[in-house]
């Protein structure tokens, strides 16, 4: 009979292997050095999972990781009553927020419209961005979605819920990357540079 | 050129090791050898796609999870890793994030016995041959032909569900976006090539035999009109019903229908021909010769199309021929050739 490693290494095998980017020989080796390696701390990686798991949670309004009911952006007082920025994912956030240039709140979809995944509108915090305008009244929604095909669709799918509201709804531009030629563009992503032109004099 | 190029557990090989030269190779070998799968993963190793099958991970060897490829090409060196887990591509050593620049190195043209389905088969045998040109030589295709099946089987997805017509709607502009692009692409190739091929099924048939080639587009005008005109019929039949997933390509030999009245020998002529046009337009475009990857295609043709064929190839262009016996060629100093047994390669 052929040997193998113990039960347990191959059930920690089996879990890391569930991990993102990380195939069989990855989890082995993970596995491997988290048994093995003189500075792993096993211990402390499993209380730290635990811990996290059991204090994080969405943020009960924008889906931002929060340890209460409101994240610590959603808290800030003097971000209330401005622009609501709507996003694909909670891990959409930060990015925006780095940037330093929006001082609104954000809602977090939880995905996109993705039938081929059968994810539908119903799957999506729609119904709760929905709620959210009608009690904060924001001067502005923007739509912060991928410009792929399934962020596309999402972003048209809103504009036709969210229109009839009456709000000034606005979409991030898509065009050329910062610091990239004309010349190395395709013919698509001209196209929408084009299409997403705007005055000289609104700079 | 490619100078050489290394296999590692990709389909039956280990470990291979190749150098062709800068003319013609020839690997020789019986069936079942592995014959095709160097030219197959010259196409991949090139083009990050098989010939044979559009799921790439078939391709790694049994019992492994990884394949890698690499080589030369024109002292590009490109190394290819694949896996369940994804591909990684590197150029010189560098990782590279973009698709189109690591494709941007090599275009090939491949020819096999299948090819007969050009001719005989379904219009998708012909849609995929010319989105393997276009993704060769028009900027922007790839994403587009990628964005635009997406955008259709999530649009079919809602409608065979009976999904509200806002949410079908929802994947109109993407869809049409990219059906756009891709419908007037495929006209504009179709042009291209009908001159092309017209001139190579004569140069194969000696003069005989007038090939006509057009494009049927799936769509008549934008495509946002035709969409909103089969609106009732996509309701009853559940399917987007326009597009560019309708296009196909007309073949008609002096002046009747090719599939069903042609015989096999000028069948075979005629997808000798869309290949040879193929190759003609990207050297056109390109200004240098696509790499040829010929595979086991001399065996099913009588001589004389063998010899016109081989006298149609695009001079100076470097050449891989995969066959079971060489005795049909007439060797010119320069070609090379290797003998592949028991996964070994050794010169002939
Ligand atoms: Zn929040």
């Amino acid at each position: 009979m052929a040997f193998d490693y113990p039960a347990p290494f191959l059930q920690l095998a089996r879990e890391l292997r569930r991990l993102p980017g990380i195939g069989p020989r990855s989890a082995e080796r993970i596995a491997l050095w988290l048994l093995s390696n003189k500075d792993a701390r096993p211990g402390q990686l499993s209380a730290a999972l635990s811990t996290a798991e059991t204090a994080i949670r969405p943020c009960s309004r924008c889906g931002f990781f929060a340890t209460d009911d409101l994240c610590e952006i959603c808290l800030q007082p003097a971000r209330g009553g401005r622009e609501i920025c709507v996003v694909e994912l909670a891990t959409d956030i930060l990015p925006l927020e780095k940037t330093g240039s929006f001082r609104g709140l954000y809602h977090a979809l939880g995905g996109r419209l993705a039938p081929l995944d059968h994810i539908g509108p119903a799957q999506l915090r729609i119904e709760s961005l929905q709620k959210r305008l009608l009690t904060e009244n924001p001067v502005e929604i923007i739509l912060a979605l991928s410009a792929d095909v399934e962020g596309e669709a999402t972003t048209n799918y809103l504009v036709e819920i969210l229109e009839p509201l009456g709000i000034p709804l606005t979409r991030i531009a898509h065009g050329l990357p910062a610091g990239g030629g004309l010349e190395h563009a395709d013919q698509i992503t001209l196209l929408r540079a084009l299409s997403g032109r705007r005055p000289v004099a609104e700079r | 050129m490619l100078t050489d190029l290394r296999l590692r557990d990709f389909r039956c090989f280990d470990a291979l090791e190749i150098f062709p030269g800068p003319g013609r190779t020839f690997v020789l070998g019986e069936n079942a050898q592995g014959k095709t799968s160097i030219l197959e993963a010259i196409c991949v190793l090139l083009r990050l796609q098989s010939p044979r099958t559009t799921a790439t991970a078939e391709t790694i060897r049994f019992g492994r999870d990884r394949f890698c490829l690499d080589g030369h090409f024109s002292e590009v060196h490109l190394r290819l890793h694949y896996s369940s887990e994804g591909r990684e591509m590197f150029l010189d050593s560098k990782p590279q994030a973009r698709t189109e620049d690591y494709l941007d190195v090599a275009r090939v043209a491949w020819f096999a016995n299948t090819d007969l389905e050009l001719v005989r088969g379904g219009g998708s045998g012909r849609r995929r041959y010319l989105d393997f040109l276009g993704i060769q030589c028009l900027p922007g295709y790839r994403k587009s032909l990628r964005a635009y099946e997406k955008a259709l089987r999530s649009r079919n997805a809602l409608l065979k569900d009976n999904r509200p017509r806002r949410e079908i709607e929802a994947f109109d502009p993407p869809l049409i976006e990219a059906g756009d692009f891709l419908l007037g692409a495929r006209r504009r190739l179709c042009e291209a090539l009908a001159p092309l091929a017209e001139s190579a099924c004569r140069e194969i048939s000696g003069g005989d035999d007038a090939l006509e080639i057009s494009c049927r587009s799936g769509a008549e005008g934008p495509l946002a009109e035709a969409l909103t005109h089969t609106r009732a019929e996509e309701m009853r039949l559940r399917q987007t019903h326009v597009g560019p997933h309708r296009d196909d390509l007309k073949l008609l030999l002096n002046g009747r229908d090719a599939a069903g009245f042609a015989s096999e020998g000028q069948q075979r002529g005629i997808a000798l021909a869309l290949k040879l046009a193929q190759a003609r337009h990207l050297e056109a475009v390109q200004n240098r010769a696509p790499i040829l990857l010929l595979d086991d295609i001399f065996g099913e043709l009588d001589p004389v199309r063998r010899n016109r064929l081989l006298a149609s190839l695009p001079p100076h262009s470097q050449t891989i021929i995969t066959t079971t016996f060489l005795d049909w060629a007439d060797r010119q100093p320069q070609d090379i050739a290797f003998r592949l047994v028991g996964g070994r390669l050794e010169n002939a």
